[in-house]
């Protein structure tokens, strides 16, 4: 119990200094660990953070997600990696210039945007399938576009404004 | 949208669905409003975050896209009105893309309203870095609104706006969810009038069909 309040108010801490949120994917990540690179611009995550915001994993190949890997320039690891103490961080800015990833970034707030990358945007274009999308209607059910294979679709967008 | 479903009624038992997305930041509270009114039988979704305005690289609403029982693309993202309400301001029929709609239902791939691979990949094209960072940039702004951080949302907004300027989801969207006078220097209408008479709405490329469907 005195561990868990302990562990509770040491987070409160940490997120008091700098509450920093990550969104990738279209999903939002709230990082609790301050990060030690003060004097860079660029978005300096731990290991575990990075798993927790974006699936990827740094492996001896590279970083990776399932069956996709991106291996890092050998002669540049340190542009990726950092030690500081028992902690190994990641530089996601650097990563997203690797995979020529967009980012978008509010200082201020500290908060920043990952796209994605131009070939996952674009992956449609070799086959011509229909980009497949999961979106709720206004009960919270969620509906896909492949639950639909096998009929005819008119995929209409509307907006009220 | 009361015309969607009459229209949908026609074709439902014709293996025809019709899948209605909102653009809407503001969700199921802009969007259900409408939804109650009309009470479709088809599928009505709410796109937060703008998706498929994304997804599909749409600039503008309504807009649809013909899809085939194998999910593939027949027809990429063009304007899609049911009826003539707004034709004085898009100068288009709504009936001749109906009557496709219909053709298509009718006769599948043999439909002249079906577009070929080569055509398809005219008209599909990859996005240009500007887009995909105008994506990022729109995804920040909306994400800070919803965070309560409307002010600091703006210059976001206005950059995505920047970076896709041919895409009014961007612009009318950012618009509506603050004093667009005051916060942009602009408005919808004052946008219009900036077009000098150029359409609002992508003429469509359409064929006439050659002969209407039973």
């Amino acid at each position: 119990m005195v561990g868990l309040i302990f562990v509770c108010s040491m987070a409160t801490e940490a997120t008091s200094q700098v509450r920093r949120v990550v969104i990738y994917d279209d999903a939002a990540t709230e990082l609790r660990t301050p990060s030690p690179f003060t004097h860079s611009k660029d978005l300096w995550v731990t290991l575990a953070e990075l798993t927790r915001a974006t699936g990827f994993v740094v492996k001896p190949q590279g970083v990776c997600r399932n069956e996709l890997c991106f291996p890092l320039p050998k002669q540049r690891k340190a542009d990726f990696l950092g030690q500081r103490g028992k902690v190994t961080w990641f530089n996601l800015s650097e990563f997203a210039r690797l995979v020529k990833q967009p980012v978008a970034h509010e200082e201020k707030l500290a908060t920043w945007c990952f796209g994605p990358r131009p070939e996952r945007q674009n992956s449609y274009l070799a086959t011509l399938e229909a980009p497949n999308f999961t979106l709720p209607d206004s009960g919270g059910k969620l509906h896909s576009l492949s639950n639909f294979r096998g009929k005819k679709v008119l995929l209409i967008t509307w907006a009220s404004w | 949208m009361p015309g969607w479903q009459t229209f949908y009624r026609e074709l439902k038992d014709k293996n025809f669905e019709i899948v209605s997305v909102a653009q809407d930041t503001g969700g199921a509270k802009d969007a259900s409003p409408w939804i109650e009114k009309a009470n479709p039988e088809y599928t009505v979704l709410i796109d937060e975050q703008h998706l498929i305005t994304k997804l599909y690289s749409m600039v503008n609403v309504p807009t649809a896209v013909w899809i085939s029982e194998q999910g593939k693309i027949v027809r990429p993202n063009e304007v899609a009105f049911v009826d003539d309400r707004f034709k004085s301001y898009t100068h288009m029929d709504s009936g001749p893309y109906l009557d496709g709609i219909r053709d298509w239902v009718a006769k599948g791939e043999r439909s002249s309203f079906v577009l070929g691979e080569e055509e398809l990949r005219k008209r599909l094209t990859p996005v240009s870095p500007d887009r995909l960072m105008a994506d990022a940039e729109f995804s920040l702004a909306e994400y800070l609104y919803h965070a309560g951080h409307g002010s600091e949302a703006i210059p976001h907004f206005k950059q995505a706006q920047r970076l896709a300027p041919d895409n009014w989801n961007y612009k009318r969207q950012a618009w509506l969810l603050s004093d667009a006078d005051r916060d942009y220097g602009t408005n919808f209408t004052k946008e219009v009038q900036k077009l000098h008479g150029k359409p609002y709405y992508p003429p469509r490329q359409m064929p006439e069909p050659a002969n209407k469907p039973n």
